[in-house]
């Protein structure tokens, strides 16, 4: 064994944080669990992304022909009518729908990873690993969000993206791209609200409560209770839109509407909803109290094995 | 920075709610290995993280190259190997090496080279894709002691790191410790195998319910013990002569003769030994054995303990 000195330079912290990102989604996607949860959310991807094609080939191949069923005649365009309400056509419903509809398996992942990529290092004592490095404790949790983040995006914006490629290639492409570029722009957006909301919450309800378990109940919480909650108090007791505002998810959605450019009346949970600037607020005052939260966490933290 | 020590710590006290856990504890490394040594609980940890800046201290300062520990500037100066492992079992040794390496800023090529170089240091590079879950402890305990030096650290914090290593690897290991030390990097190595850190340390730091209560060498620390008679045992084919020698020499405390020899018990050894040898040759009597009995580093840790120095 010799010891042979090394003359390199070391990058800033930044960079420490990328190659944490990198680890993390490395472990989470070590994880069978992870492929199953990630083959699910693609499911309605792979939906998505056929039902296109179908009501663009109904559209243009076979709307005027007719099929006979059980005796009568029906115009094949009439098959696709349920699709509807999908708006499978390549605006900017389609793109934020589609986001909508992979928020319930991102949910669930998210819960799950939340529990792998930060709860695990203070369980299991990993965390004199890192911070012995020449990081700080935000590098290393911004790290933790950049590994979130980018598992978001490949649920939700990558997919999107796809779907908007392939709605330019049914249509003239052209004209498509041209006309819709802001789109484009559009799934960035909203992936990006998804992104900060998403991985910083998922880091600092990972931060305060640890256990995996705890953590899907906390998150259920959050993406699924509230949500029941809110449509209740604003459909059922007619409280008002403004309390569909404890739903987190929708919120982002509601900003995702924002930045695709569609009204948010064509929001598919409800017409009456609250004006997006208070979405907004509302996810700005959330992402505030998860930073407060944090920093008391990092000040108060201390490694001890 | 360069001309700065490598760790200070001055006055540094830590408190856990209300538990002292280090108190006014001032230390500067002077030798290129310093062992740190004492019983359980005795606050080695809590110096180790505040070394490494893991943790701040609530009073005074702990500074590595005159940059404050808990800054993370100063975590390029320093190596880290925890006394417990907690990898990423899935990985590979050499996986989870590169891994870190991107964590202390290096580049892919980078982080690929000096990986392979600090796996190859440390005797892992052959079983260095194998799955971390395979290992044993004393390869987890090498696959630690790869990620301190990935950086190349000139200062390198080790946090009981010959336990569970076989004796061949106890050996390769402290090689390794001579090697980094002479090539300028200083080492704090804390230890409950006190034999080792006899073996290897040049000067040792004894801790006792969060206070440092010696620093220096084995035999400095020995000689300061002066309440404590020092035994030798010295042996001599003229046995007679030995002992009307040794009668005569002052800071005798008692004298045993045996078969072969004798053991005596001193004040100071340091008088002692300055008349012992000019009483020696001016008797001239052959002496073939002259062994302090009680300055290893379990007697010299079982004395400032308070016990009997046997530990």
């Amino acid at each position: 064994m010799t010891y042979r000195p090394w003359l390199g330079t070391l990058r800033p912290p930044i960079f420490g944080s990328l190659a944490m990102g990198r680890a993390g989604l490395r472990l989470l996607l070590r994880r069978k669990l992870f492929w199953v949860l990630y083959g699910l959310a693609l499911m309605v991807f792979f939906f998505y992304f056929y039902m296109q094609y179908l009501v663009v080939w109904v559209q243009q191949q076979a709307s005027d022909k007719t099929a006979i069923v059980a005796g009568v005649p029906v115009r094949i365009a009439e098959f696709t009518k349920f699709l509807d309400k999908l708006n499978l056509n390549g605006t900017a419903s389609t793109f934020a729908n589609f986001i909508w509809f992979e928020g319930y398996v991102s949910v669930i992942v998210l819960a799950l990873a939340g529990a792998v990529l930060v709860g695990n290092d203070f369980q299991h004592g990993s965390l004199p690993f890192y911070l012995s490095k020449p990081i700080t404790r935000w590098h290393y949790l911004l790290g933790k969000m950049l590994g979130v983040g980018a598992f978001v995006n490949l649920l939700s914006t990558v997919p999107a993206l796809v779907l908007f490629f392939q709605a330019g290639l049914l249509y003239d492409w052209q004209t498509y791209y041209l006309d819709n570029w802001k789109l484009f722009f559009g799934i960035l957006g909203y992936g990006a609200v998804l992104t900060v909301v998403l991985s910083v919450l998922l880091v600092t309800t990972a931060v305060l409560v640890r256990r995996t378990v705890p953590l899907i109940m906390v998150w259920t919480g959050l993406f699924v209770l509230s949500r029941a909650l809110g449509a209740f108090l604003a459909e059922n007791q007619r409280l008002g839109p403004q309390w569909r505002l404890i739903d987190v998810w929708n919120n982002a959605y509601l900003c995702g509407l924002y930045f695709l450019g569609a009204e948010r009346t064509s929001a598919k949970t409800g017409f009456d909803q609250p004006a997006v600037w208070q979405a907004a607020l509302v996810l700005a005052g959330l992402m505030a109290v998860c930073v407060l939260l944090l920093l008391k966490r990092v000040r108060a933290v201390e490694v001890v094995a | 920075m360069s001309g700065a020590e490598s760790l200070v710590l001055a006055q540094a006290s830590k408190w856990y709610g209300s538990v002292l856990a280090l108190n006014q504890a001032t230390l500067t490394l002077a030798a290129p290995i310093t062992g740190l040594i004492g019983p359980n609980g005795s606050g080695k940890s809590t110096l180790i993280k505040l070394a490494t800046g893991l943790i701040a201290p609530t009073l005074g300062t702990v500074t590595v190259y005159g940059v404050p520990a808990n800054h993370w500037s100063a975590n390029r100066l320093v190596g880290y190997c925890p006394d417990h492992d907690a990898f990423s079992e899935d990985l590979s040794g050499a996986q989870f090496i590169r891994e870190m390496a991107g964590l202390c800023g290096l580049n892919r090529a980078d982080a690929a080279m000096r990986a392979e170089a600090t796996l190859r240091q440390v005797g892992m590079i052959d079983r260095a894709d194998r799955a971390i879950r395979g290992y044993s402890k004393g390869m987890r305990q090498r696959i630690k002691l790869a990620q301190a030096l990935l950086h190349e650290p000139r200062l390198l914090v080790l946090d009981e790191p010959l336990s569970g290593i076989d004796p061949v690897g106890r050996r390769e290991l402290s090689l390794l410790f001579e090697q980094l030390a002479a090539s300028g990097v200083q080492l704090l190595l804390s230890s409950h195998e006190l034999e080792a850190i006899e073996q290897v340390c040049g000067h040792v730091a004894i801790m006792t319910r969060g206070r440092l209560v010696a620093t220096g060498t084995l035999a400095q620390i020995r000689e300061q013990l002066d309440h404590r008679p020092q035994a030798i045992r010295i042996d001599s084919p003229q046995q007679a002569e030995l002992g009307r020698v040794l009668l005569a020499l002052p800071g005798l405390l008692s004298l045993e003769l045996h078969d072969g020899g004798a053991v005596v018990r001193l004040t100071s050894r340091r008088e002692f030994e300055t008349h012992f040898q000019r009483a020696v040759i001016a008797a001239n009597i052959a002496i073939c054995r002259y062994e302090p009995l009680d300055d290893s580093a379990h007697a010299v840790l079982g004395y400032v303990l308070g016990g009997s120095g046997k530990t």
